[in-house]
């Protein structure tokens, strides 16, 4: 079976700038991989690439084997690092129009989800905090049966109770052949989640390893490991 | 609630243990059915696939035994279970030597000192 | 996929589309009501002149505005739908920039024509009172004899001359927008920029091709003294020249959005 998500001497520049540099990583199902590395290390590139909203420079990336399309679209659920929905319309809106556009998304489970928080679904969307919008978004998310999800940031500036309940959304919606990539820089908070995380700095990968062997190797957190390698 | 959780071990020994804890303090019973791999993960608040090897090697240690479709079950097999017992008994006494040690008592000095401790809290 | 795009292009602009048509009908069956039915054209006067020339710039200018907003829905649907944060979302969907693109361009010309359609509306039902068409019909004769045609056909060419460049301009403003956003810390700079330079570009363009065809205004009307038809012509030979003229730019346009939509998107 090919990767879900495959690099292949992956390069983007930005004018003069290396954003990433020859880039070689290959991406396994069923798995919960951390993307991490300092602001500025070429995260949001990498995700943004593979979702076909910015293209290569230089090399390949392979979803499935093909690059970034309307295939490749329809079995990625991706979770933008900001505000990225229309604020003129409600939720129930803006659940229809996934519901429209995306095959694999339930209607069902997004309304059950929504019905929990007491979120009312004919709230628009410029009328919800920062922190529910947050929470709609990654509802939208995690209700599509996807293959691959890209949360690029999704517990950046959100107090612990919401990290909590939006860890447990993830566990609870994924399913065991997915992979998802959690891109952050809050480490210690989604250890424990993770198989398997790759570090990335200046654009460059400088680790892609399991966190089970960073531990029996380093005899410590990933997260110490990350302080040490990423000290200034 | 999450487990608590060291930082510097390998997860799935941690969740290994803390399940062998449950079945020795009696969370779980002999012969008890154990929740789904993704449930305990959930509980646990950890990766499904570490909570996954973390029974498997509990599976291979003959603690817990799965049956195709009803789920996993812990052993009913009461000398396994004694016997893991006086495992951790043991590699508590263990480690609480070792600490003595490490404070300058000899493992002599330790047993007197064990000794007095009881008796004076039996008074 | 274009069905369903569509459906939410559509659906975007709708509610202000509506309110700002219902706004010019309004004020012109109130404009044919209160003004133009009571109004006499059997004795001309300064003072009717006078009146009747206001009205209609205030009508002139209400229609413009309309036109205006609605070029303004379309050109901000295409660019906030696609090179915001919306984008985000849009360009993540299961669809192609190509079906983005016609799905925008489809919907752009069905709020042209529509508006197009609603606006000549207006205008036929404030010149079809009867005191209006009765005056036309008095100085019919004299404005065939000046044009060259009846002042009918005339209008029914600008009329047909404006559903054409509907679809033109929308190509246009894509075109701008576009280009605008390969210049991601100014886009909308950039796309300004990309209006004018490409303005520029075609009034020399024309201006040349004019001049190569002998169709510039003064040369045509020296060339052509005395003849009764000469505005008509001249009418008809710009209007055929323009539209070819708008038409190779449009395609040439389309040929750059669709290749920039394909391979070129990067959303900062």
């Amino acid at each position: 079976m090919k990767p879900i998500l495959e690099c292949r001497g992956l390069t983007k520049k930005y004018g003069s700038t290396f954003a990433l540099y020859n880039l070689n990583i290959a991406l396994e199902r069923g798995q919960i991989i951390g993307l991490l590395g300092p602001n500025g290390s070429g995260k949001t590139t990498l995700i943004k690439l593979a979702n076909g909203l910015l293209r290569p420079s230089g090399g390949q990336i392979l979803i499935n084997g093909s690059e970034p399309g309307v295939e490749t679209k329809k079995i990625v659920s991706y979770l933008p690092d900001r505000n990225y929905l229309g604020k003129h319309m409600r939720v129930d809106e803006i659940m229809a129009y996934y519901n429209t556009f995306y095959d694999n998304f339930s209607l069902e489970r997004a309304s059950g989800m929504l019905d929990a928080l007491s979120i009312d679904p004919r709230a628009r969307l410029s009328s919800l905090s920062k922190g529910t919008l947050e929470k709609v978004q990654l509802i939208l998310v995690m209700s599509r049966e996807a293959d691959l999800y890209i949360l690029d940031e999704p517990i950046g500036g959100v107090d612990p109770a919401a990290r909590d309940y939006i860890l447990h959304t993830i566990l609870t919606n994924y399913n065991e052949n997915a992979t998802v990539l959690i891109s952050t820089h809050l480490i210690s908070d989604i250890e424990n989640v993770l198989d398997h995380v790759i570090f990335l700095k200046s654009g460059q990968l400088v680790l892609n390893a399991s966190v089970d062997e960073i531990r029996t190797q380093h005899r410590k957190s990933v997260d110490a490991l990350f302080r040490e390698v990423f000290k200034c | 609630m999450p487990w608590e959780l060291d930082n510097d071990r390998p997860i799935y020994l941690q969740l290994m243990e803390r399940i062998q804890h449950d079945i020795i303090s009696g969370v779980y019973k002999p012969g008890d059915k154990i929740p789904s791999v993704r449930d305990l993960a959930l509980d646990a608040a950890v990766n499904p696939n570490t909570m996954q090897k973390a029974l498997s090697e509990l599976e291979r240690n003959g603690l817990v035994y799965s049956q195709r479709t009803s789920g996993r079950f812990i052993t009913d097999d009461e000398e396994l279970l004694k016997n893991m017992k006086m495992q951790l008994a043991t590699e508590h006494i263990r480690q609480f030597f070792e600490q003595m040690h490490q404070l300058g008592f000899s493992d002599d000095e330790t047993l007197q000192m064990i000794q007095e401790t009881l008796r004076r809290e039996k008074q | 996929m274009l069905g369903k795009l569509l459906k939410f292009d559509l659906k975007y602009g709708m509610k202000v589309f509506i309110l700002l048509h219902v706004i010019i009908v309004f004020a012109s069956v109130l404009g044919r009501l209160i003004f133009l039915d009571p109004l006499s054209f059997s004795n001309p006067d300064g003072a009717l002149v006078s009146q009747v020339v206001l009205f209609s710039s205030a009508i002139f200018f209400l229609l413009m505005a309309a036109c205006f907003c609605t070029w303004l829905i379309i050109a901000f649907r295409f660019y906030r739908n696609l090179f915001t944060g919306e984008g985000y979302l849009s360009w993540t969907l299961p669809a192609s920039g190509i079906q983005h693109l016609w799905a925008k361009i489809i919907s752009g010309c069905i709020w042209y024509l529509l508006n197009c359609f609603i606006e000549a509306g207006c205008v036929l039902f404030l010149v079809s009172g009867s005191n209006v068409t009765e005056a036309c019909s008095h100085i019919a004769p004299e404005v065939t004899a000046e044009l060259g045609i009846p002042l009918s056909t005339f209008a029914l060419v600008l009329f047909l001359l404006m559903l054409v460049s509907g679809p033109v301009s929308v190509i246009q403003t894509y075109f701008c927008v576009v280009i605008g956003q390969l210049f991601p810390a100014h886009r909308i700079l950039g796309a300004v920029a990309a209006y004018f330079v490409s303005s520029f570009v075609i009034q020399i363009l024309s201006f040349v091709l004019q001049m190569g065809t002998g169709l510039l205004p003064e040369a045509f009307f020296i060339a052509q003294t005395g003849s009764d038809t000469q505005f008509a012509t001249y009418f008809f030979a710009t209007i055929g020249f323009s539209c070819i003229m708008m038409f190779i730019i449009a395609i040439i346009q389309y040929c750059v959005i669709h290749y920039i939509m394909k391979e070129k998107i990067n959303l900062l």
